[in-house]
């Protein structure tokens, strides 16, 4: 093959402009990789999901009951739309650990009869289902089973309806129904506190008094049956039963927690990609402009000899495309390493059967095309007007750059220093540029800032939720509503030094045609544990009637204080009244209402009853208290806050440190590549006068002063640029991540707005330092002799 | 001889040499030269006679590979970078072929660039009066002409009061008549501030304005002309 001269030039170019292009390379990598990383694992999430569910008969609703007749199942069944509905006893059990103090919870769901067939089957991935005849036999789940390393034989003790029962495990299996298997009054998945049990239906049924009865339906719709209908009627059905509202698959937690997830991905394809491309294609111009200034006359003497504009410009569009050529392979490396990892990441949060990180072609294509598109349109902007010259006046040297008198008398009156006046009109002399640069260095802080915020948000969520809120040691909830003299049992139960009653009851909350099933939390009138608080946070008192509504569900339905809303409550006698909202409440964890307790069981009508107590335990007692509460037949599951925190805390430090990394490196390559290539382009334009200076007797560092301060500028006016577009961003951020599941407050101090500036900052010294060297090196003699 | 008090330079031996593709080019031979206070001298020669790389050298811009050069009581062949960056700032005015000037900073800014650095200068404004170019004070190098340039970077030259005033070619760019108007702005500061001035030149028309007249010839200075009485620039032809 014949290398044509061009070529050999585009060749000879990136050898000698390698550090630059590898800047611009290693930017446009960023942009590619993290394409590819957002689209691939949305992809991968997604299709792994939906195959999942396809192949497992993933049910489409879901309706609890307290206790329904098996003969219901068939005109459920009978509903118009519905394809297959199962009935199932779904009950939490109490564990008995031996290496845990304090009682974990299983999750209890009986097995479809007649063997594996069903809805929401299970994908065994050890053993073998148990004997449907058996009551001590029992599969679970695998990240319960890695976790306290249980393995098909072992033997588990479940209190099942106050009874201690020994089971054996005969398989561990993974459902759909718990990708992301969160245990009650958690914010975590703990896999060491929470499992889920399958066991034959007759075996749950003898536990929980529920033979010939069930406490659960799932439904598969046929396709593009009307699910909202399909709920009405399951709901009028089930009402008798202690029916407490179907609802949709999309609310159910494992789901839409994944949705969360998705949605997150989603945002960041949509923010971090394009911020690379466009910083790139600021590069390639901002480089491309000085090499194409700087080969004027040789582009002039192409034209002269005969060279067509399309062949000059394809040529440096070609420059261009060998760098993008780079980078992109470059991206495609760090996208697939990176998705492997993210891969990883999920295998542990999420119980897939398969995982399989797509390296789906068409994306990678994608990322490739775009990038290269947007280098390319860097390129042909900065190629543009000299491809216009006749070549007679491209041959010719360019007229000297024209300065005008730009405040001159200003700066020598503010005591500017001419060095400094050099700097500040070299900086204007180029608008465009100056503008480039402090974008491109912006856009570096303005990744930090809006990656970082979330640290100190979480940090308040946990604050708000778990120090201000939720204030009690352990929260335990009965099984099923117990009179109001349970409190005063709980009072004597070892270590308890306070206890605080409270009701839960599921309802309907609906406002105009804005309607959200929620669960209100009736609480003593001057709660002290477990508080809600005022937006200025500040413990509010319940109101004598009345509801508060969390900020959340108060915008859902879009209420203030003072209007009035419809509450159906769902279980009982399923009592519909209008309740005035008495105030808004500040809270993170899903959609919140709370009133006062004795309102709630008047409003309820179903007497004075409570679900569950807020506890302050002695430390010292704790042990006892933990083996007393597992022995109570009326426990059904135990919150330990401090373990949720812990969990909590635990669970994002493991990511924080990858997460930081990888985003400093991110922003760092931004940082770098601005400040690298903006300085070598300004040392090639000024190189000659800072040698002339020297020769005049300035100093190198006087010198190297000079440049420097020009980049000074450049990162200072980016910074508070940074932080506004950052802001901006993680604003728009916490409103994309806000969902009726959680709310994630937009928190951002002063110390994210440093430690962004104090990254981007070093990334910019670093560049500079690079620079320096060349500084060091300009020869004095030659830019004496030479015209420029 | 070195403590003679209006001996400003002197050079013993002075060689350099570079090693180039070509091998070792030997630019300079054994120089021994000195200048008086005051004096004005000009250099001629062939190019790649060594002309410029002997003003390099006693300029404090280039190192010599053996013998010896002094400005007054400094030894400038054993002055390390630093030592030769000071060297420059504190007693030489550079005066180049191509002006060298900054071109984002006006005529007054540019010669304020080393009064700011300077021990001992005089103000911008004066040293613009001394070249004549009171007028074009606030004008950028792109809105002068040739020779104001020139001027201006005399002014730049001079505006510290420096002990020397070295010229590499200062008409080598401009025509006959304002390069005849740039000759007597040197010669008139020479004899104003007192600067012992150095001026290369190729064109031999200019022997006659210096006080002293070297000839470099293959690294060696091969011929020297003191001339008895100097002409005004004015009356050289060209």
């Amino acid at each position: 093959m014949v290398i044509t001269p061009l070529r050999r030039k585009v060749l000879r170019d990136l050898a000698r402009l390698w550090p630059q292009s590898l800047a611009i390379a290693l930017v446009l990598a960023a942009g590619v990789a993290t394409m590819i990383l957002g689209n691939g694992a949305y992809s991968a999430l997604s299709d792994t999901r939906a195959r999942y569910y396809d192949t497992s008969r993933f049910a489409d609703v879901f309706a609890d009951v307290t206790r329904a007749p098996r003969a219901l199942l068939d005109d459920v069944r009978a509903i118009d739309g519905v394809l297959a509905a199962e009935a199932r006893i779904v009950k939490l059990g109490l564990l008995d650990l031996p290496e845990m103090v304090e009682p974990g919870t299983i999750l209890l769901v009986s097995l479809p009869e007649g063997g594996g067939a069903g809805l929401n089957r299970l994908h065994l991935r050890q053993g073998r289902l148990p004997d449907p005849q058996s009551a001590r036999e029992m599969v679970v789940s695998e990240g319960f089973a890695t976790a306290h390393r249980l393995s098909p034989g072992a033997t588990l003790t479940v209190v099942m309806n106050g009874q201690r029962r020994d089971l054996m495990i005969t398989g561990i299996a993974l459902s759909p129904e718990f990708i992301y298997a969160l245990g009650p009054g958690e914010m975590m998945p703990d896999p060491r506190r929470f499992g889920i049990g399958w066991l034959p239906r007759e075996s749950l049924a003898g536990a929980y008094d529920l033979e010939g009865a069930f406490s659960n339906l799932v439904l598969v719709l046929a396709p593009g049956a009307p699910i909202e209908r399909v709920i009405a009627d399951v709901d009028r059905l089930t009402a008798p039963y202690g029916g407490t509202g179907a609802t949709a698959r999309a609310d159910l937690t494992s789901h839409a927690f994944l949705d969360a997830e998705l949605k997150q991905l989603g945002a960041m394809v949509h923010v971090l990609p394009p911020i690379f491309l466009l910083v790139a294609a600021m590069l390639v111009n901002m480089t491309l402009s000085r090499l194409v200034t700087l080969e004027r006359e040789q582009i002039g003497l192409f034209k002269a000899i005969g060279y067509a504009p399309r062949a000059i410009a394809q040529h440096y569009v070609e420059f261009v495309l060998t760098i993008a050529i780079l980078g992109i392979a470059i991206g495609f490396a760090a996208g697939a390493w990176m998705g492997a990892g993210l891969a990883r990441l999920y295998a542990r949060f999420f119980s897939f059967p398969f995982l399989v990180f797509s390296n789906d072609p068409r994306i990678y294509a994608l990322a490739a095309l775009v990038t290269a598109g947007a280098a390319v349109t860097g390129a042909l902007f900065a190629v543009r007007a000299v491809l216009a010259l006749p070549p007679a006046v491209a041959m010719a040297p360019p007229a000297p750059a024209e300065y005008r008198q730009q405040g001159g008398t200003l700066w020598r009156r503010l005591g500017f220093r001419q060095t400094r006046i050099m700097t500040a009109r070299h900086l204007m002399r180029w608008p465009m540029r100056t503008l480039s640069g402090i974008l491109g260095v912006a856009l570096s802080v303005a990744i930090l800032v809006a990656s970082l915020w979330s640290f100190g948000s979480i940090e308040r969520m946990i604050d708000i939720t778990f120090f201000r809120t939720e204030r009690q040691d352990v929260q335990m909830v009965f099984g099923q509503p117990e009179p109001l003299r349970a409190v005063f049992a709980a009072r004597q139960m070892p270590g308890v030094m306070v206890a605080e009653p409270f009701r839960a009851a599921a309802a309907q909350i609906s406002h105009r045609n804005l309607l959200r099933k929620v669960t209100v939390i009736g609480r003593p009138a001057e709660p002290r544990l477990s508080r809600v608080l005022a937006p200025d946070l500040r413990p509010m008192d319940m109101p004598e009637a009345g509801l508060i509504l969390s900020e959340t569900l108060a915008q859902v339905l879009e209420v203030r204080p003072g209007d009035n809303v419809t509450v159906t409550f769902l279980d009982g006698a399923r009592r519909s009244l209008t309740l005035p909202v008495s105030g808004v409440s500040v809270g993170y964890v899903g959609l919140g209402a709370t009133m006062d307790i004795g309102a709630l069981n008047r409003a309820t009508g179903g007497g004075q009853m409570i679900s569950g107590v807020n506890l302050l335990i002695d430390p010292a007692g704790l042990e006892e208290f933990f083996d007393a509460a597992a022995a109570s037949p009326k426990t059904g599951f135990i919150a330990v806050m401090g373990l949720t925190v812990a969990r909590f805390r635990a669970t994002l430090a493991e990511n924080i440190t990858v997460m930081i990394t990888v985003y400093v490196a991110l922003a760092a390559i931004i940082a770098v590549g601005v400040i690298y290539n903006f300085s070598r382009i300004s040392l090639s334009e000024q190189g000659r006068e800072l040698a002339s200076l020297r020769v005049l007797g300035f100093t190198r560092a006087e010198v190297a002063a000079i440049l420097f301060s020009e980049l000074a500028v450049i990162v200072l006016l980016a910074q508070p640029l940074g932080w506004a577009i950052g802001f901006g961003m993680g604003l728009a951020m916490a409103g994309a991540f806000s969902s009726d599941l959680y709310r994630v407050p937009f928190v951002i101090g002063p110390a994210v707005y440093a430690t962004a500036s104090l990254v981007v900052c070093t990334a910019a010294a670093l560049s500079a330092l690079a620079v320096r060297q060349r500084i060091n090196r300009l020869d004095l003699i030659e830019v004496l002799k030479t015209r420029e | 001889m070195i403590n003679e008090p209006d001996i400003v330079f002197r050079t013993k031996g002075l060689t350099k040499s570079y090693r180039s593709a070509a091998g070792e080019v030997q630019a300079l031979r054994g120089v021994d030269f000195q200048a008086a206070r005051g004096e004005f001298i000009v250099i001629l020669g062939p190019s790649g006679s060594g002309k410029s790389t002997f003003l390099n050298i006693v300029g404090g811009l280039d190192t010599a590979t053996s013998g010896e050069a002094w400005f007054k009581d400094h030894r400038l062949t054993a002055l390390d970078a630093r030592g030769l960056t000071q060297y420059r700032r504190d007693h030489v005015g550079f005066v180049f072929q191509f002006y060298n000037l900054v071109p984002s900073l006006t005529a007054r800014e540019n010669v304020a660039l080393v009064t700011e650095i300077a021990r001992n200068p005089m103000s911008p404004e004066a040293a613009l009066a001394l070249v004549g170019l009171t007028d074009r004070a606030d004008h950028f190098p792109a809105q002068l002409s040739g020779g104001e340039q020139q001027r201006v970077a005399i002014a730049r030259a001079i505006a510290k009061n420096p002990d020397v005033l070295l010229c590499d070619e200062p008409t080598g760019a401009l025509d006959s008549a304002t390069g005849i108007r740039v000759l007597e702005v040197l010669t008139e500061v020479n004899r104003r501030i007192g600067a012992t001035t150095l001026v290369i030149t190729h064109n031999a028309a200019i022997r006659d304005i210096a006080d002293r007249v070297l000839r470099f010839a293959d690294g060696r200075i091969v011929e020297e002309t003191v001339n008895a009485s100097r002409k005004a620039p004015a009356d050289v032809s060209w």
